[in-house]
Formats: C-alpha cells, structure tokens, sequence
C-alpha cells in the first residue's frame, strides 16, 4: 500500500521551543487517520509542514509522493485542508466563496457542491464573516470536498462545535471518505473514534504510537489479578505494562503489547501463580489517558533525575 | 490566463470603493492642473491660499489613495503568516503576482495614462506624439511609486503594519538626510544618489519576488535590514572628495575663467549674537576670461582656510548652483563658517583657497525668436505666454520635461514693456538671460501630470527707481540656444592674507531674516 503521508526525523524548532522532535508518520492511502495528542503537541505544526505553510529546521516530509517543500500552486488541486485557525475571505458571501473556487479546480464537482451545500444547510446568500463558526467550517469543507480531493487534510475540524455540528461534518466526510485519504487532528480522541481506521498519538513533539486503531484497541488490555495475599512487587516490571498499582490481594496494570499466552506467561514470571485474572479491552480514550499519564510519569522522572 | 483574470475580478469586486475614491481624486487633480495653467483672474489673497491648499492636498491625497489601494489588494491574498486560506489552494505564484500588477495596471496606471493624454490634449499638445513619453512616465511611477509600495506590502499583513513601516522607513530618511548633512561633501554626491537609487531598486524588486515566490518573510525583512544598512554604509563610507577630483580632473590648459578677490567691507565691531551659530561669509570676486560664445556652469565650490598656528577648516565641497557668462564681471562664493572658528581668525590675515568643480559649456543652435502677443509656441519648449500673471515671465506648459539644456537670452534695452513715466530704460547692453538645465535627458519627468510649467525669469533693475522691470513684452526679442558641455574641470584660487571679518554678511537685527553686507 502506497503512503499518502510520510514523514521522516521531522524536526522543527521555534528559537528554544522544539516543537517537533524528530517525527516518523506514515499514513497509508485510503485510510482516516486520526492524529491525536494535547494541546500544544505539535499537531499543528506537523500538519502545516505537511501543507508547506511553514518550513521544517530538519528531517523530511512527503506528500502524495512529493517533497512537501515542493508543495505549491497546482500540487493543491488534489489536497483538501480545513483548519479552525484558517483565515478565509469573509468579505465573501458562501455562494461567492464556493464560485471563486471552482475555476480553481478542473475536478470541480457542481453537483457535489450542491449536495454539500443542502447536506450542511449553508446559506449561500450569507457573508462568511456573519456565519457561526460551526458555519464556516461547513463551508470551509464544502470548498475542500467539492473538487474529490485525494488527500484530506483536517487541522482540529470539530474544536468547539457543538455535536450536531459535528455529526454534520463527520457524517459530511464519511459519505466522501472512499475516494481520499483523510487526515485529521484532534485533541479529543472522543471525536475521532468513532471513524478513525489508523490513530497516531502525538506528544510533546514525539510520536508515541502510531498504527491500525483495530490493532491498537486489542494490543490494550486492563489487567486485574488477584492473589490470596498481597503480592510482593518486583522492582523490575515488563517494559509493556504500564500503570500498575495494588491494593490487598489485587493488581491492576495496562498491558499495551497484549497476547494472550504471551501475557499469562509474563504474568507467571513476575508474580508466580494468582488466584484470578481478568483482561478488559478498552476504550480508545482509555487507552490515550493511559499514554498521557505514563508520559508525564515518565517526564517527571526524567526531571526529578 | 485565466487565472490572472479570476484573482483580478475578485479584486475588483472586492476593491472598486477604494479604487473609485482613487479615480475622483486624480479626475479633481486633473480638473486643478488645467486651471492652475491660467491666470484668468486674479484671485484675493485668502482666495489664492485656499486654492493652492487644496491643489496641494489633492496632489497628495492622489498618491495615498493609491498606495492603500495596492497595498489592499496585495494583502487579500497577504504573504505574511501561515493562517492564509489561499496558501493552500490552487494559486500559482506568478499568476498571483501578474493579477495584482494587472490591478495596478488598470486602475492606476491606465487612469493615470487617460487623464495625461487629456491634459496633454487640453494643454495643446498632440498626446500621440508624446507617446513614447507617456509610457515612460508609467514606469517612474511603477518603479519609483508603486514598486516600494508594493516591497512594503508585501511583508507586512495590515494597513496598521504598513503606516508603521512607513513611519519606521520616514524615521531613518530623516536620520539620514540629518546624517548626509554632517559628511563633508556628501550633498555634492550624484554618483551616490545614483548607485543607492540602483540597489534600492534591486532590493524592493527581490523583496517583491522573494515573498511571491517563497513568502519568506523573515528573509526579505532581514533583505529591508540590509537595505538599510548598505545605504547607510555607501553614505559614510564613500570617498566624496576622491570622487570630484576623478569626475573633475585639474585642468591642464588654461583656465576658463580667472577669479581674483575683490576688496571687503571694514571690519565689524565685537562678537556675534549668541543666537547665531555660525557667520555668514560672502567673498567677491572678479571675474573675466570667459570666452565669448561659452558659459561655465560651477557644480562644486570647496573653502579651505588655512590660518596662523596651523589653523585649518576644511569644510569639504558644496554645490553653489553657479552660472557665470561672458559678460559677468564678478560673482560671490558665500559660505557658513563656525562661530567659534570665525572669532578667532576674523582679524588675521589667512589663506583661502578656493576650487572649483566646473562644467564649460559652449553655446549651440543659436536662434532668434520675437515674443507674439498672445499664447504662442516657443520652439524647443512648448506654449508660452507672457500674459496673466507675473508679467516679467514667460509662463510655458511644456510636454513631459523641462529642456535639457536652454538658454534664453534678451538685451533689456531693447524691451519692449512700458516704463513708468520718469524711470530710465535699461543701459544699453544689460542682458537678462535664463537658463534651464537639467542632468537627464530621460523622455519625461517623474509625476502624474506630463504638462510641466517654465517660467523663464527675464527682468532687470530700473536704473532709476531701482525697482524690479519686466524686459518680456509682446514683441520683445529673444536669442534661444542650447548649450552643451564641452568639459568638467577643476581650478582654484589661491587668496592670501584675507581677513574674513572684512567679509561677513552681518544678520538683519529686526526679525531675524535676511542679511545685510556690513559696511
């Protein structure tokens, strides 16, 4: 399978601040990847290298097989990108927004355009200053799906929305979501779950985890075991599992590599035999929390060393 | 194509206020050129004021509005951040570029081009034949108006940004111009003007295309730095003086002209007023040996005064604006001298050189012509009147530029304009001449009207009543001619044992303005 996106050792610095800490992403063609992390992780960043808006100090990136330092002019008829933070002509009114674009582009999709326009009930005769923002965002998609874009390219679409809105757009994408690659960043792993194929998790300029969401949910399990006394705790636990706290005769822990034989034997290894074990599969926002706190865990260890 | 048409109708769209407002204040700039031509009636004093206040303002206003309507539609699509929605859609950077210059094309420069050709029209000339002119007239604007607009908009996001740009750029011209006037020689620097003229222009160029291009904005504000920088540095750094002598070489013959001193007033009582500065100095020469037939225009004039003690000042060289003729017998070289130098050496005797950076012209085409009544051609200027107005002008519109290079000369004896009963006419063989001259020989001069107006000074002091007489009269015999250049050269003057106090021009006590030679 070809990459629609593919990144490698991106580095981008701010003065100081590095926002980007050497980034490998791959993002397969066809897939809805959903490119998650906190506030302030470098999703933006990322994704404006990506679009060429701004330059990386290191590594490289790649767009529908193409230098995105080469990105420019025509390269766009076949990109889509919508952001929150996107400047448009708000002078302009929906309807002369939706007509300055078309001669843009020669794939340009006049029915389309009108489905999408009655499918989000954008009012055409409105300037897109007066509009809701959830309004603009439409309208803004409208612009970026009208045309079948092979590369959809999402910078934090649903912030702030409220969740018909959001519904709106998301169900918007879906019905277009066979003919491109659809690229989208979120703060809020809720708001991408439900549709995301692939899921990148980015932290603190740092791609934590990046891969098929199906794999991802059955590799994450919440461990219970129970044991007849308290079991003593070894210093060294596995590398996988993450989290792990006691009370009594009961341990809890996130295995994120789970097997089911590989992880029973571990088990065995470390506390011997157990009165009972019980595996629970988890949500994607468990399972991003869980991330999120190791993380910190391990950064504070890191600055407390 | 395309492209270019789309981007420019939405500007148009978009921009059409701003661009209207900008067409009626060069349609009312119009309106006030054709009339300021004319002086049908004399108009009363606040009249006149109030009138030349809102031509004034108007030439102003006609430049500002169109530098906030490029500047408008360069930021619709703005180069500076990374939120721009059209960055990331279809726009080719060339045709961007192209649909804004058509912009400026169409409703700055055709506009510009249609009232020229009807004030070219309306002045009596045939705009077709100035064509060539016409078009040059729209590259000065582009180059010299529209092009540093253009670099500045271009990294700026704000019509905020851009007045304080502005205001940062007008802070460092200022600083400059301040700066210019303390380097010794510095105001005498053509060749300088010219090469700071030539990067300035490269610079805004590879700004303009830099941002189009890249929009690296960071890059092209450290290229506005550079900028800067470079014309400061060819400013301090440049060897004035090594300059004049090249561009002057010392003559080797003769020289055109022989200058001897001529002798001052009595020396002045007691210091200068603490108000003043410096003292005014103003030497009287002699002058003779200039051939007939040839005129010597002084371009540089530099004092060095050498005193006891190995005293010395040296101020460096100035431009004087000089032009001596056959028949002058004496002339004046007045320079500033510090007052702190000047009250030590008023009452000794000191050396004094004076060089002179000269050009020699020698006088060619010469040609009769008798003033007509009425407005008439003036060949080789363009329509004249000596009527309205001030009657000791020739008032001329002429097309496009003033003449390279036209002398224009009258025995004042032979005047036709009435005297006052009881006055003299002019001593037989008193000329009055007027000479307009220019650098260039560009087809046009940089502004928005081509219809430049020439007033050529000719009058002279009736002996009697000593006041100013108009010589220029219907029926009045002129002599055109058109020098030209024959040589640049130096020479000097050496002056021994002058006292400069025997020299200075002492201030006017009431009021503060003018100077009178003290006796």
């Amino acid at each position: 399978m070809n990459n629609a996106i593919r990144t490698e050792n991106l580095v981008k610095r701010f003065r100081k601040v590095e926002a980007l800490s050497g980034l490998d992403l791959t993002v397969p063609e066809g897939s809805i990847y959903a490119f998650v992390g906190p506030n302030g992780a470098g999703k933006t960043t990322a994704i404006k290298i990506l679009m060429n808006i701004v330059g990386a100090t290191r590594g490289r990136a790649e767009v529908l097989g193409l230098d995105s330092m080469q990105l420019a002019g025509r390269h766009f008829a076949s990109i889509g990108y919508v952001s929150e933070n996107q400047e448009l002509p708000e002078w302009m009114r929906v309807d002369a927004f939706l007509a300055y674009l078309r001669p843009f582009y020669l794939t340009w999709d006049r029915t389309l355009e009108n489905d999408l326009v009655s499918q989000f009930d954008l009012p055409l005769d409105r300037k897109l200053k007066d509009l809701s923002r959830g309004m603009r965002m439409k309208a803004a998609l409208a612009g970026a799906l009208a045309f079948h874009p092979k590369l959809m390219v999402l910078d934090e679409p649903f912030t702030g929305l409220d969740p018909l809105v959001r519904d709106e757009l998301i169900q918007g994408l879906l019905e277009r979501a066979e003919e491109s690659t659809i690229f989208i960043s979120s703060h809020d792993l809720a708001e991408v779950e439900s549709f995301a194929s692939h899921v990148g998790y980015l932290e603190r300029g740092q791609l934590r985890f990046s891969e098929e969401l199906t794999t991802l949910v059955d590799r994450f399990r919440e461990v219970e075991l129970t044991f007849d006394s308290p079991p003593a705790l070894p210093a060294r636990l596995p590398d996988t599992w993450m989290q792990l706290n006691s009370s009594a005769a009961v341990v809890r822990f996130v295995e994120s590599r789970f097997d089911a034989e590989k992880t029973a034997t571990e088990i065995l290894r470390v506390f011997g035999e157990t009165r009972g074990s019980a595996f629970a599969p988890m949500t994607l926002r468990s399972i991003f929390l869980t991330m999120a706190k190791d993380g910190t865990k391990l950064r504070a260890g890191r600055s407390d060393s | 194509m395309r492209q270019i048409l789309h981007v420019f109708r939405k500007d148009v769209r978009r921009y059409w206020r701003e661009a209207a407002v900008s067409m009626a204040l060069l349609f009312v700039h119009g309106w006030n050129e054709v009339h300021s031509w004319y002086h049908e009636k004399p108009l009363e004093i606040w009249g006149f004021f109030a009138s030349r206040f809102l031509s004034g303002l108007v030439i102003a206003l006609v430049p500002i509005a169109w530098a906030f309507l490029f500047v408008r539609v360069i930021h619709a699509e703005p180069l500076v951040g990374d939120r721009q929605f059209w960055v990331t859609r279809p726009y080719e950077w060339k045709k961007l570029l192209a649909a804004k210059l058509l912009y400026a094309l169409v409703f700055i420069n055709i506009p510009m081009l249609v009232l020229q050709v009807y004030l070219l029209a309306k002045a009596g000339f045939n705009p077709l034949t100035y064509a060539f002119g016409l078009v040059w007239m729209q590259g000065l604007i582009a180059v010299s108006f529209l092009l540093p607009v253009a670099a500045v908009a271009v990294v700026t996001s704000s019509v905020i940004q851009v007045l304080l740009t502005t205001l940062v750029i007008a802070v460092y011209l200022i600083g400059m111009a301040v700066l210019s006037s303390q380097i010794p020689s510095s105001s005498f620097s053509f060749w300088v003007d010219g090469l700071q003229a030539d990067i300035f222009i490269g610079a805004a160029l590879a700004i303009v295309f830099l941002q189009y291009a890249r929009r690296d904005t960071l890059k092209s504000r450290w290229l506005i730095g550079g900028l800067g920088v470079a014309i400061f540095l060819i400013l301090v750094a440049t060897p004035y003086r090594t300059l004049v002598e090249h561009e002057y070489p010392r003559t080797e013959a003769a020289s055109p002209m022989q200058l001897t001193l001529l002798p001052g007033g009595a020396s002045g009582e007691g210091p200068l007023p603490s108000r003043e500065n410096d003292a005014e100095i103003q030497l009287p020469l002699s002058l003779s040996g200039i051939a007939p037939g040839t005129m010597v225009q002084v371009k540089g004039v530099l004092v060095e005064i050498e005193g006891p003690d190995g005293l010395r000042w040296d101020p460096g060289w100035n431009s004087p604006g000089l032009f001596l003729f056959p028949d002058a017998k004496a002339t004046q070289i007045a320079f500033k001298l510090p007052k702190r130098m000047f009250e030590r050496i008023r009452d000794l005797p000191v050396r004094i050189r004076l060089s002179f950076a000269f050009t020699l012209f020698r006088d060619t085409n010469q040609r009769a012509f008798v003033v007509p009544a009425g407005e008439f051609a003036m060949p080789g200027v363009g329509l004249c009147t000596t009527e309205g107005g001030y009657r000791q002008t020739i008032h001329c519109r002429v097309p496009l530029r003033r003449p390279t290079s036209l002398l224009v000369s009258a025995d004042m004896s032979a005047s036709t304009c009435p005297i006052a009963k009881g006055d003299l006419p002019a001593d037989p063989g008193q000329m009055a001449r007027n000479w307009t001259s220019s650098g260039d020989s560009d087809p046009a001069e940089l502004g928005i009207s081509p219809i430049q107006t020439v007033d050529f000074y000719l009058n002279y002091s009736n002996p009697s009543s000593q006041q100013i007489q108009p010589g220029i009269c219907p029926a009045s015999s002129l002599v055109l001619s058109n020098p030209k250049a024959v040589a640049s050269n130096r020479t000097a003057v050496e002056l021994d044992g002058v006292r400069v106090g025997d020299y200075q021009l002492k201030p006017v006590e009431i009021g503060g303005y003018g100077f009178a030679i003290r006796h």
